[in-house]
Order: structure tokens, then C-alpha cells, then sequence
């Protein structure tokens, strides 16, 4: 066996798994808030990505300007969402806030192709292109850089949670909504906080994705496949959106690289079949028990 | 003031009106004989909209051309379309819509999908010739799809075509080495196993297939693949721009000196355009020269001039609106062709018709004379990325294969 060749494809498919991470969060951390899966998370994915390019290409901006406005914008886009469409949602049936997100998702997508059109398109350049070398392992730049960048926002994002008020009042929400109402946190607010956040690590991994993958109205469907790596780590689990993020990257990669492209969905969809037989509400996910 | 120049306005467009109306009402007094309708399932919305909008120009600025000509034999054409958002059963329900509100001889499909799906009603129809967005390699079996054809090579002849280039490249008397990349689609594999055959017979080594998952995020590890095989060539199909520029950014910067090419939907400027300079050095085969390209002819320098008139700002026309406007010369020669022999549009004696067509010359959309061969157009050039003129230049003769 290559051990090189090994070496090197496990750490793309650690350092993708990276990304993936981020994306998880940005399914998570709204989820665990206020019960509300977002299908419309990739599209706010694409929309901050089309927001880099547009702050980036079109207005010629430094990328590293462009970068957290796009990402701003994109967790504008959240809260906006949050408060003029979700908010309403408040007491229907989960399946109905769910379809809510979908049609939001299809009418980013006609935004984008009536304001940027349907060509596929590719980011200004702004990570290194230097290549890059662990030891004699030769790891792709974007990748590498990617990586680092979102981790340094998932290291600010699980320091927020831990040590700020706005964290523990949103871990408050999480685990007792009517606890935390009577404490006077104040519910609403934190729902829309879960939102901003949630769609900012989602827009950060949008700009990062498509830096390396490219761009198009259909770039939204990333956030769907990123649906395995929620439910594998458990949909309202921080640290199992990041391992089964780092996981399912890993997996995809060395199952790609091994068995051929066409094996990469069927590897990790086999392992979430399996994850949901044996442990329903994923690796680290809550276990609900319902008493009637 | 205001008024007076509003009032002398409103006399102009009325004057304007008028004389527009007697310029548009000419060819119809000419041509009082029924219209022919050039049919259409059109993915002006969805993940193929990038061509369809450009495709749908060509069509629609090839009818305005030649009813400005008078039509064919006299008969005025109309082109009916329906958007698809290039979903298979929307472009069915757009083909019965138009189909049963008129005859239409010729229709475009936009997909291989739908052109097959649509195959056993085409048959049993036996009215339509139809031709599209499609190379499918499927569509040359005469037995199963006896009333569709390519409006270019096949997408097996696109392969066949770049390893005939491929192979004059070779160094000291040695065969250059090819890799094989595509996505994993029906449109990604549809000529692979030809093209390694093809290879095979020609004495090229494929040293590598890789297969990429449609929206790959990265394709590093793929890459990494390529690292230890050292392709002389890269061959590129099912893509219309991600991942080519992964490929080719992070090959170079390991050092390799491979060469990439790809195949027609990947050959567009688009990817000059997205790509800058890390273009340079692209290959694509191309049927048709370029809207910008050096080359000229009678009906292609109509072409350039319809589509100034129709869009003075639209600038460079992509490939999408040659071949919309190719798909549409080829109709109206088989329609002439089926009339002038006295014989009824029928899909059978149109199929008749343009499997007549030999050494036909495009009037420099293509710049060899054409035969017809197995329902397509078998003919094509491999063309280069000048990075620095933003453009694709030729760098083989037009190759016709037998």
C-alpha cells in the first residue's frame, strides 16, 4: 500500500470534512434553538457566495473586505428570513415550517438567476496558491487555507457559546424553552440570534466552497448532502456536526479515491444507513423519550 | 417645450409604427403559403439555462433571417417554443403542447433524456425529425432513434476526433499517454468506453479514468491520482466548467506538463472568461467556427450580422447560439431538400433527405464541406486557449472522420 498516497488523500478528506463541519453548524445551531430544520441553508450558502463575487468581481473590492461582508450579508439573510417568514411559522406543524424553507430556498435561487443569471461562475482568487506540504504530503492551498479559516471561526463560535451571555442564554433556549422564557431570556430574540449565526457559518462555508468548487444557482444542493453529516453526528448536536463533518469528508475522499467518484454518495450514505438503524438520533444527538 | 417635443415624439412613433408595419407585413405577402413551424423544448430556466438563453437566440435570429429571405420555398417560418427548466417530463409536456396545436416537421430537444424518452412517440408519430442540445453517442443507432440526429459529431466522434489530434503529438516515435475525466452522469460517461477502444486501436495508453460526483466540492484527491500516472493528456467530458479549472490550476502547480482538453459543452468561452489566464493552453474540439474566430463565410458573416442586428450589445455569441442557429440550417436544407423532390414532410423523408447530404458546404459555420454519416455530423477541430487575445485559436485542420 501507498501510505503517501494514503496520507495525502486523508487529509484533503480531513480538511474538506472541515468545511463540511461548518455547514453542519450552520444546521445545527438552528435546529437546536428553535426545532426548525433549514432546507434553505445551501441556498444561503450560494447567496453569500454570490455576494463575494459580486463585492469582489463586480465592484472590485479587496477579497478580504468582500469576505466578511459577504458573510455578514449572508447572516443578514438569516435573520431576515427568521423574522418575516419563520417567525409567523411559530406554533404550525413542523412539516409546514419545513416546506416554508424550501420555497425560500427555490426563490433564493430565482434572485440569484435573475440578478447574477445562470452562467457558472468561479471566485476571484484570494486564498494563496502556493502549494502546500505537511512533511512530503502535498495538500491543495484552497483547501488547506479553507480549512483553516473555518476552523478559526468554529474555535471563536464554540468560545461564544461556552463564555457569552448571548451563547448561554441561546444553550438556555436549546435545552428548555419555557424555562428559559420565565427566566426572562428573551425567547424570540435568541431565535433570531440562532438564525444570524447559523446562516454566518453557513455563508463562511459558501464562500470557502465555492472558492474551490465553483459557483452556480445549483450550488444550493451542497447543503442537502451536508443533511448526512447532521443526522450521522445528531441534528441538535454541536460536537457531532464536527466530527461526523470531519468524518463523512474523510470517507468521501478515500472512498473516491479508492473505489472511483461514483462511490463517494453510496459510502456515506451506507454509513448512514447504518447510524440509523443503531442509533436513530445520531452519534451524539439527544435521545428524545416522549411520555404520554 | 416639453409638450411639443412629446407631440412631435408620438408623430414620429406613429410614423415609426407604420413604417414597421408595412416592412413586417412584406414578407408575409410574399409568402402566402402556410407557415413551417420550427418546434422547440427550450431550457431557458434551470441547470442548462447558461446555453438555452444563447440557443434560443440562435434560433429565433436564424428565422428572422431567413423569413427575411422568404422563408422556405416560399414558406414562412415560425418558431414555437416552450421553456422546460430542462426537466425531462416539462419538455415532454411542452413537445405534446406544440405538436397538438401544430404540425411541426422539426423540433429541438434539449436533452438526451427527453430525446430519448421522446424516441418511441417520435416513431410511432413518424411527422418530426427532431435534433438538440444532444451528442449522444445513442442517438447515431438509426435502428432505435431512426428520426433524430446530431447537429455536430457524436460525442464518441468528439473523442475519436481529439485522439486523432492526440496522436500526431507524440515525441522520438513514442504515443503521448491520456487520461480520461468525467462526471458521473449519463452525459459524463456516454463516450468513454468508445473512446478507450478508440484509443486502443490507435495505440494511446489510457493511464487513468477518473470519475468525478456531479457538484464535487474538491477534487484534490482525484488530482493526487493523476500525480502518479503523469498524463501527457487530460480529456475532459461531462463538465461545463468546475472541475476543469481544479484539474488545471493544481496539476500546474505540482509541476506537471500535462495538457488538458475537453470536449463541446466545455469548450466555450465561458471558460476563458471565469478561468483568466490559467486558461491559457486549453483545448476543445469545436463542429463550428468560433463567433470571433478568424475564420469567415458567406453564411457565417449572415450569422455575425443577424446577431448584431438582433443584439447590437450582446458582443461575442457563445457556442450554444452557433449551434441553435446550425440545428436551424440543417431543417431548412432537409425541408428544401424533402419539397424539392415533391415528397411530403414526413420524419421518414426528411431522415431521407439528410442522409443525402454530402460534402455540404456550411458556408463557413463549418469549414470543410460536410457528409452525413449515421445521423451526425462527424467533423470537427481541436482550437486552443490564446489567454492573452481571450480567445480559442486553431491549432489542427478540420478533421472529417470516416
Amino acid at each position: 500500500m501507498d501510505w503517501l498516497f494514503f496520507g495525502e488523500i486523508s487529509l484533503a478528506g480531513l480538511a474538506m470534512g472541515g468545511l463540511y463541519a461548518l455547514i453542519g453548524l450552520g444546521f445545527v445551531i438552528i435546529y437546536k434553538a428553535t426545532r426548525v430544520i433549514n432546507f434553505a441553508i445551501g441556498e444561503i450558502m450560494m447567496f453569500a457566495a454570490y455576494l463575494f463575487l459580486a463585492f469582489a468581481g463586480g465592484m472590485e473590492m479587496s477579497p478580504w473586505v468582500a469576505l466578511p461582508l459577504a458573510v455578514l450579508g449572508g447572516s443578514l439573510l438569516g435573520g431576515v428570513i427568521e423574522k418575516v417568514m419563520i417567525r409567523p411559522m411559530l406554533g404550525e406543524s413542523s412539516i409546514s415550517v419545513v416546506m416554508v424553507t424550501i420555497g425560500i430556498a427555490s426563490i433564493l435561487v430565482g434572485v440569484v438567476e435573475m440578478i447574477w443569471g445562470a452562467d457558472p461562475q468561479l471566485l476571484p482568487s484570494f486564498l494563496p496558491r502556493k502549494p502546500v506540504f505537511i512533511g512530503e504530503m502535498y495538500l491543495a492551498p484552497k483547501i488547506a487555507y479553507g480549512f483553516l479559516i473555518g476552523a478559526a471561526l468554529l474555535i471563536i463560535y464554540l468560545l461564544y457559546f461556552r463564555f457569552s451571555r448571548g451563547g448561554v442564554a441561546l444553550r438556555a433556549t436549546a435545552s428548555d424553552q419555557a424555562a428559559a422564557y420565565s427566566m426572562g431570556i428573551n425567547v424570540r430574540r435568541v431565535f433570531n440570534l440562532a438564525w444570524v449565526f447559523g446562516s454566518l457559518a453557513a455563508s463562511l462555508a459558501g464562500v470557502l466552497v465555492a472558492a474551490t468548487g465553483g459557483l452556480s444557482p445549483q450550488f444550493g444542493a451542497i447543503g442537502l448532502s451536508v443533511l448526512v453529516v447532521v443526522i450521522v453526528g445528531g441534528l441538535d448536536s454541536i460536537v457531532g456536526a464536527l466530527i461526523a463533518g470531519v468524518f463523512i469528508g474523510w470517507l468521501e475522499t478515500v472512498a473516491g479515491a479508492y473505489l472511483g467518484g461514483e462511490y463517494r454518495m453510496p459510502a456515506t450514505f451506507a454509513v448512514l444507513a447504518v447510524i440509523l438503524i443503531f442509533r436513530p438520533y445520531g452519534l451524539f444527538g439527544t435521545h428524545d423519550i416522549e411520555r404520554v | 417645450m416639453f409638450k411639443r417635443i412629446l407631440s412631435k415624439g408620438r408623430r414620429f412613433a406613429g410614423i415609426g409604427t407604420i413604417a414597421a408595419s408595412l416592412v413586417a407585413a412584406a414578407p408575409a405577402m410574399a409568402q402566402d403559403k402556410d407557415p413551417i413551424v420550427f418546434g422547440g423544448s427550450i431550457p431557458l430556466s434551470g441547470v442548462f439555462a447558461f446555453a438555452g438563453v444563447h440557443i434560443h437566440a440562435g434560433l429565433t435570429d436564424y428565422t428572422n433571417w431567413i423569413n427575411s429571405e422568404g422563408g422556405i420555398n416560399g414558406h414562412p417560418v415560425k418558431y414555437v417554443m416552450e421553456d422546460t427548466g430542462y426537466e425531462v417530463d416539462r419538455s415532454v409536456a411542452a413537445f405534446k403542447k406544440i405538436t397538438g396545436s401544430n404540425t411541426v416537421p422539426v423540433y429541438y430537444g434539449d436533452s438526451t433524456g427527453f430525446m430519448k424518452t421522446i424516441a418511441s412517440e417520435l416513431n410511432s408519430r413518424g411527422t418530426t425529425l427532431m435534433s438538440g442540445a444532444s451528442f449522444a453517442t445513442a442517438l447515431t443507432d438509426n435502428e432505435q432513434y431512426p428520426y433524430q440526429f446530431i447537429p455536430g459529431p457524436s460525442y464518441s466522434q468528439m473523442f475519436g476526433i481529439i485522439l486523432e489530434y492526440i496522436a500526431t503529438q507524440g515525441k522520438d516515435g513514442d504515443m503521448p499517454t491520456v487520461a480520461f475525466v468525467y462526471s458521473d452522469t449519463e452525459f459524463g460517461k456516454d463516450p468513454v468506453e468508445n473512446g478507450k477502444a478508440k484509443a486502443a486501436e490507435m495505440g494511446i495508453k489510457v493511464v487513468e479514468e477518473i470519475v468525478t460526483k456531479p457538484g464535487s466540492v474538491d477534487v484534490s484527491a482525484e488530482i493526487l491520482k493523476l500525480r502518479r500516472v503523469r498524463p501527457d493528456f487530460v480529456v475532459f467530458h461531462g463538465y461545463v466548467l468546475s472541475p476543469i479549472n481544479e484539474f488545471m490550476v493544481q496539476m500546474r502547480q505540482m509541476g506537471l506538463d500535462t495538457q488538458f482538453m475537453g470536449t463541446f459543452w466545455s469548450s466555450d468561452k465561458l471558460i476563458i472568461n471565469k478561468m483568466g489566464a490559467d486558461a491559457d493552453g486549453y483545448m476543445g474540439v469545436m463542429p463550428y467556427n468560433y463567433y470571433d474566430s478568424a475564420e469567415g463565410g458567406p453564411m457565417l458573416d449572415t450569422l455575425r450580422a443577424e446577431a448584431e442586428k438582433s443584439d447590437p450589445d450582446a458582443g461575442y455569441r457563445p457556442t450554444g447560439y452557433m449551434q441553435g442557429w446550425f440545428n436551424a440550417m440543417v431543417w431548412t436544407e432537409v425541408i428544401k431538400r424533402t419539397m424539392d423532390a415533391g415528397k411530403e414532410l414526413t420524419a421518414e423523408n426528411m431522415a431521407e433527405s439528410l442522409a443525402s447530404i454530402k460534402d455540404w458546404d456550411t458556408g463557413g459555420i463549418i469549414g470543410i464541406p460536410v457528409t452525413v454519416q449515421d445521423m451526425s455530423f462527424p467533423v470537427g477541430r481541436i482550437w486552443r486557449v490564446n489567454a492573452k487575445e481571450a480567445r480559442y485559436e486553431p491549432v489542427s485542420d478540420w478533421i472529417h472522420l470516416d
